[in-house]
């Protein structure tokens, strides 16, 4: 067939010919018909059936949760071998340690307090403000009410220990993700 | 054993005496394979917030999940709904790199980060802003807050991925 090709080339013009690429496909199908159309159809079809069948049966596994590290303690951390022997303390430093306590305690609870009666007053500040904003005008007052799409997502950083220092050259280096990927 | 049983017999009187479980409101059957499946996602009302994911993320573990709790007791203190508190998978890092004199990256730490979500449904638009003030004044350091509406695309992070299901559903499509 190869041979035949630089032959035919002149004869591109022809009915039956429609490019040099579809010459062999076009020949073989002249040749035997209707056979292979048909166990390549039912080829095809027996095999999407099987990949219908092996995904229903991934599909009917429930999704896994990713197991947590934080939770799983580490084995080295099960021996019992190791055991701390702390001297015992004397009784002033006990006592010590009790009234700090308590005083830690007390002071815990008024910051606490402290913090619900600020939460209050804010509360009834702005019940007090819709109410009166209600009375300046209904409309003002509804779409005060409403919800703000505009607030979240909300994203802060927390406070840092030390602000950042001025014209500090920072080495360099990069992160690599070293997590394990679980699959199911 | 025998002079200590307490049962009576069926003729006698007193027959059943004893029996409560028969007045106690009746348990759906414990499934032992509980399928992990998504809650309903809440959308919300105009002055109400629907899901909402509190995600605080940080370096120090004990810190984030002290400030977690926290967040926790503050919401059910304020009667603020909690749907579910849980961690998210955590991830690590090898920081690498370049010494001063040389070519070869070398190995500085290996940081692990981790994240815990309080998920809260309910809140009041006049309330929120409240609840975030409050949320960030007592912001440690080092946790990054991040405050917003849960999708399913966060429910499906936590699951494990499945290449080969994916794989094929590529391949029929």
């Amino acid at each position: 067939l190869s041979s035949w090709l630089p032959q035919m080339v002149p004869f591109r013009g022809s009915h039956w010919q429609s490019s040099l690429l579809g010459l062999r496909a076009s020949l073989l199908m002249r040749a035997q018909p209707k056979k292979k159309k048909k166990v390549d159809v039912k080829r095809e079809q027996a095999q999407k059936d099987r990949m219908k069948k092996k995904i229903k049966k991934l599909e009917k596994a429930a999704p896994e949760m990713i197991p947590i590290e934080d939770f799983i303690a580490p084995l080295k951390y099960s021996d019992n071998s190791r055991v701390r022997s702390l001297p015992p303390l004397s009784f002033e430093e006990t006592e010590r340690r009790v009234l700090l306590m308590k005083k830690w305690c007390l002071f815990k609870q008024k910051q606490d307090k402290a913090e619900k009666q600020a939460i209050q007053t804010l509360v009834a500040a702005q019940q007090e403000a819709l109410k009166e904003l209600r009375l300046e005008s209904e409309e003002l007052y509804q779409a005060a009410i409403r919800r703000d799409e505009g607030l979240f997502p909300y994203e802060r950083e927390g406070p840092s220990y030390s602000p950042p220092l001025p014209g500090y050259d920072p080495p360099e280096g990069k992160c690599v993700d070293i997590t394990k990927v679980y699959t199911q | 054993a025998l002079v200590s049983c307490h049962r009576h017999y069926r003729s006698r009187p007193t027959h059943g005496i004893g029996r409560f479980k028969y007045l106690l409101p009746k348990e759906a059957p414990k499934k032992k394979k509980d399928k992990v499946q998504m809650k309903e996602i809440d959308v919300g009302t105009e002055h109400e917030y629907g899901d909402l994911n509190i995600q605080m993320t940080s370096y120090d573990m004990c810190l984030v999940e002290h400030f977690a709790q926290y967040v926790h007791r503050l919401c059910n203190q304020l009667s603020v709904r909690v749907k579910e508190s849980y961690a998210m998978p955590t991830k690590t890092n090898e920081v690498l790199f370049l010494e001063e004199r040389g070519s070869k990256m070398q190995l500085d730490a290996v940081l692990t980060t981790h994240q815990r979500v309080v998920q809260i449904s309910g809140l009041s638009s006049t309330f929120a802003p409240i609840l975030l003030e409050v949320i960030q004044s007592n912001q440690p350091e080092g946790v990054h807050l991040l405050v917003k509406e849960h999708t399913e695309a966060d429910f499906k992070s936590r699951l494990k991925s499945r290449p080969e299901l994916e794989e094929l559903l590529a391949q029929m499509s």
